[in-house]
């Protein structure tokens, strides 16, 4: 249903009277804030997905895992799992934060480059698939199922993980595709 | 020129369309392809949204016998294989004294894609059929196993985590089995079910709704 978009003050959103969507909202992130936000989490994500997340001390043997490995050690038994692991976890958030950065910085250099339409485009598809929350909650599910088996230690992967999440989540909830569009399209 | 939208009327019948990549609405007659501001495929409603969810649907339904049946782990323990179920791994969770653990697992894996599969063959078939049923709380339903259904990633993430873990050969491994694929099947086919859906066809069918 059309909705009529109003002068809304200082911390309110507009809201579709059906759905409750947001369609209109009267404070709007800073581009150089987004921006900050997005390099920090590239920056954290390479120790969130390659150092080690846990050390388990099993059989007499202390081995460290980290993020990738178990999706990596099931391509060949479960290639589909493996694969939907990879993208939820470690894929579509990279690649969303790479976007986010993209986007942000074209707007606080004031460029608009023509790759600025299909990475909004990305953005807009790829920010549904980033499961950064889940993969955590799944984590401390794993770790409350493996103290009855053996000892854990938690090594620094894990830090770099949890302010991996924090960052893309505050990202995300600053991001507004709507106006990066309007940059676009010089509204 | 573009005549200016009514307010409490559809877009759809003032002649609208609007863009759900890059949210701005454009004439239906003159565009009906693409949009013309930021070029992705354009209609008023996602084309064969219908069709496209019941049968992401139904593969799900399919999938989801093979998923709970067949075992989804297996530990492999001195050479000896032991098989784990979505349900024997929440009965022997219960039984370590991990409820909690053993709740999280039991609606992630087993309540919310059956949950998701009939909440979005309940408002598909309303939708088909014309049900006169409140769309406000249809949406709310929607959104609901929406936002849940991304939470039956988690037993994956469990799996993926439980693999890399014990990794000790024929001493102490796991491997997933089977009913992993499927469970991933049921997972991806609900999520895209739920995002072919067009929830502005709930108002579509309801006539006299606001």
């Amino acid at each position: 249903m059309v909705s009529q978009q109003p002068n809304i003050p200082k911390g309110y959103v507009a809201k579709c009277a059906r759905c409750n969507h947001v369609f209109c909202k009267s404070i709007t992130s800073k581009p150089n804030k987004i921006f900050a936000l997005a390099l920090a989490a590239l920056l954290v994500c390479i120790p969130a997905f390659l150092f080690p997340l846990v050390s388990i001390h099993l059989l007499g043997i202390t081995e460290q895992t980290n993020l990738l490995q178990g999706a990596i050690m099931m391509i060949d038994i479960a290639p589909v799992v493996s694969f939907v692991v990879l993208f939820c976890a470690v894929v579509a958030p990279t690649l969303l934060t790479i976007c986010i950065v993209f986007s942000s910085a074209c707007m606080m250099f004031k460029k608009r480059p023509w790759l600025l339409n299909y990475v909004l485009k990305l953005t807009s598809i790829i920010i549904h698939w980033s499961m950064l929350e889940v993969y955590l909650v799944s984590f401390m599910v794993a770790v409350f199922k493996l103290t009855s088996y053996a000892e854990l230690y938690f090594n620094s992967g894990l830090y770099f993980l949890v302010g991996f999440l924090i960052l893309n989540m505050t990202m995300i909830s600053e991001y507004d595709n709507a106006q990066n569009w309007k940059y676009l399209l010089n509204e | 020129m573009n005549k200016p939208l009514i307010a409490g009327i559809s877009a759809i019948r003032q002649g609208r369309q609007l863009c759900r990549i890059c949210e701005r609405h454009s004439s239906i007659n003159d565009n009906q392809e693409c949009c013309p501001y930021c070029g992705s495929p354009i209609s008023p409603r996602i084309k064969n949204s219908q069709q496209k969810t019941w049968a992401l649907l139904f593969t799900a339904f399919i999938f989801i016998f093979p998923a709970n049946l067949y075992p989804i782990t297996y530990l492999l323990k001195n050479g000896t294989r032991y098989p784990d179920t979505i349900f024997s791994g929440i009965v022997s969770l219960l039984s370590s004294g991990m409820s909690g653990i053993a709740f999280i697992v039991f609606i992630a894996s087993i309540v919310v894609p059956i949950l998701k599969i009939v909440v979005l063959a309940f408002i598909s078939l309303a939708v088909h059929f014309k049900w006169q049923f409140n769309p406000k709380k249809q949406l709310i339903a929607f959104t609901l196993v929406d936002w849940i259904g991304r939470w039956s990633v988690l037993d994956l993430f469990v799996i993926s985590i439980m693999v890399a873990v014990f990794d000790k050969g024929n001493f102490l491994s796991v491997y997933p089995g089977i009913a992993a694929t499927s469970f991933t099947v049921v997972v991806i086919t609900t999520l895209f079910a739920a995002q072919s859906f067009d929830t502005r066809l709930i108002w579509d069918a309801n006539t006299d709704a606001r």
